[in-house]
């Protein structure tokens, strides 16, 4: 137990707020807390161990031992990965604990790649990066359901994340889209899902929440070579986040927890601010699309609102949440764009400033400082981007900056009144009942 | 799951693991046992590769070759380049051909683009060299600075059998570039 509690414990006794009873019990289940830190300590130092000492290997591989044969050198290319091996074998066979199943599929997961690069480099195998770690990601998969090993499932993430960059990019020559990420990423799911029923709670679920979205960003612009419609790709991919985030099983949780919300708001806003310029809606009408692409948007946009409306259907939906819709709204004027590309501009600025006026509203009625100010970054931002490209005089942009100026203080004046005026309603009611 | 379905299915995912870098073992070596070897002029850069470490890149003389058949403007794709040997005993083309011939010269299958004027551009496969970290970047150099002042022909020794080609070592007048690295670094030091 820390000194810090010990500290509060004996202040609260000597206020006389608790027992000296209470103060016992509490101690006594800070203790049986603490009981279980140890074991996650080894947890995290073996996989760190396992981490360090697979990437060590790698790192003297990749120095290249030229005075070596090369059958002693193909010979020490399986020592890794036999070690890794027994290790996983000897941890599932034995049913070890958590600490050996998470460290002996981490190193097998680096030893399996220490291998093939040392092949590769023996025998000067041609193929980039991207075949490589390709071949790396599908033969180390199964040991996510296999050894049931949390961090096979980050590793796989970054694994599956790095191979379609490195092929969809084109960094080395002409890129080449990544399908196959999708089944490496699908692969993961299960074991996600899976994680959700029984350890919803656990640091490791909280970090695949942010590690699954990042990498679907991160990806997604590699499937289309379309401007515009990249953009409203992203639209609909931050929408589907966003609703995702607003199931039961996220929204219960705390908001840094939440990945696909975070991710999905501030992405939508971005993308949003950037919609509010002109060219957007000019080369919006010019554009031609590739079959793929379209594909792409529609199924992003058709999972965004069938996310929607199982939110609906199961009553998860606490009031009008215009975040919840932004990328639907979007989805019409861009079909709509041949109206012309003021009332896409118009329209897309509205909707930025009404965005933000819903935030700073969601921040005064869950009395959050963070989503207020969130509200009144998003308004500023629009100002800010008008501020260039406008033709509005001087004095009109001067005033408006003082409004939102002011704006910052009024709300954030009003949530401390708020909270003020509450937390005096909550003493008279104590004071009343004793 | 059954625990002993559990293991006999980690044990298969073991022998997968195994297989894979055994068969890449098993080709290569049958390559350059029973495959032809042909020597291609070339030029190494030198990159860097996270974890195969330092190589360099060949970029090889032979990358092109004009034909007469139609329809390769605007190609792209893998191109079977069927070899022979030049008169002063380096690889040559013989022929390209969009698909396999029925015929026993011996092939690489490379990259092509950018094909203009019936004349098929394309990059060859085997344009890595794993080399000690130490000896890349003085290849690039000693390579350069050997072929400015003298007339030094630096190649690529290549086994080729069925289509798989494993590039064997890269000389330098007949001296492995190991060497070739070893004597410059010794001579500057």
């Amino acid at each position: 137990m820390n000194s810090k509690l010990e500290r509060q414990l004996a202040e609260l006794l000597e206020a006389d707020i608790i027992n000296s009873e209470t103060a016992q019990k509490i101690t006594a289940f800070y203790h049986t807390k603490d009981e279980s830190k140890p074991n996650r300590l080894f947890t995290i130092f073996g996989v760190l161990g396992a981490l360090l000492s697979g990437l060590g290997i790698i790192l003297i591989i990749a120095h290249n031992w030229d005075d070596m044969p090369r059958n002693i050198k193909t010979s020490f290319a399986f020592l890794p990965l036999l070690i890794g091996q027994i290790a996983c074998g000897f941890s599932l066979i034995k049913k070890k604990s958590t600490t050996w199943i998470e460290s002996s599929a981490t190193f097998l997961i680096l030893a399996v790649g220490a291998t093939i690069s040392l092949v590769s480099q023996i025998y000067n195998i041609p193929g980039d990066l991207s075949d490589f770690l390709l071949v790396w990601t599908v033969i180390t998969a199964p040991l996510i359901y296999l050894m049931r090993s949390n961090l096979a499932v980050i590793i796989h993430l970054v694994l599956a994340t790095w191979y379609a960059c490195y092929s969809g990019y084109s960094f080395s020559s002409i890129g080449h889209t990544p399908w196959l990420y999708l089944v490496l990423f699908a692969w993961v799911i299960p074991y996600y899902m899976m994680l959700q029923r029984q350890k919803a709670e656990t640091n490791i679920t909280g970090i695949i929440n942010w590690l699954l979205p990042l990498s679907l960003v991160i990806v997604l612009g590699t499937f289309t070579n379309g401007d515009t419609l990249l953009l409203l790709m992203y639209i609909g991919l931050f929408g589907l986040f966003y609703n995702l985030g607003q199931l039961s099983i996220f929204k219960n949780q705390k908001l840094r927890r939440n990945g696909f919300t975070i991710i999905g708001s501030l992405g939508t806003i971005f993308l949003l601010t950037i919609l509010t310029f002109e060219w957007f809606w000019k080369d919006a009408i010019k554009e031609t699309y590739h079959g793929s692409d379209v594909l792409i948007t529609i199924i992003l946009f058709i999972a965004g609102i069938a996310t929607l409306a199982y939110l609906h259907l199961k009553k998860q939906v606490q009031g009008f949440n215009l975040f919840q819709y932004a990328f639907m709204i979007i989805g019409l004027l861009y079909l709509t764009r041949g109206i012309g590309s003021v009332y896409g501009i118009v329209a897309t600025n509205l909707l930025v400033a009404a965005l933000g006026i819903f935030a700073v509203r969601i921040g005064i009625n869950k009395s959050s400082y963070g989503i207020l100010n969130y509200g009144l970054l998003i308004i500023t931002a629009l100002i800010i981007c008008r501020f260039f490209d406008t033709n509005l005089d001087f004095i009109f942009r001067g005033i408006l900056f003082i409004a939102v100026g002011a704006g910052f203080f009024f709300a954030n004046y009003l949530l401390i009144k708020k909270q003020r005026k509450a937390a005096l309603n909550s003493t008279s009611n104590t004071q009343t009942h004793e | 799951m059954n625990k002993s379905i559990y293991i006999t299915l980690l044990f298969l995912l073991f022998a997968v693991q195994l297989f894979v870098p055994a068969q890449m073992i098993y080709q290569q070596e049958d390559t350059l046992h029973t495959g032809t070897a042909y020597k291609f002029k070339t030029q190494p850069i030198d990159p860097s590769d996270p974890f195969r470490g330092k190589f360099i890149v060949l970029n090889y003389e032979m990358d092109s070759f004009a034909t007469d058949e139609e329809g390769w403007d605007d190609f792209s794709g893998n191109v079977f380049v069927y070899l022979k040997t030049d008169a002063a005993g380096f690889a040559a083309v013989k022929h390209v051909s969009k698909t396999l011939m029925d015929t026993s010269d011996d092939y690489v299958i490379a990259e092509s683009r950018y094909n203009r004027n019936n004349r098929v551009n394309f990059d060859l496969p085997f344009d890595r060299f794993y080399m000690n970290e130490n000896k890349a970047y003085d290849a690039e150099i000693s390579v350069r600075e050997a072929q400015v002042d003298t007339t030094k022909i630096c190649y690529g020794l290549v086994f080729v059998k069925d289509g798989t080609a494993v590039l064997d070592n890269v000389f330098i007048d007949d001296t492995p570039i190991q060497e070739f690295v070893e004597e410059y670094q010794e001579g500057i030091q």
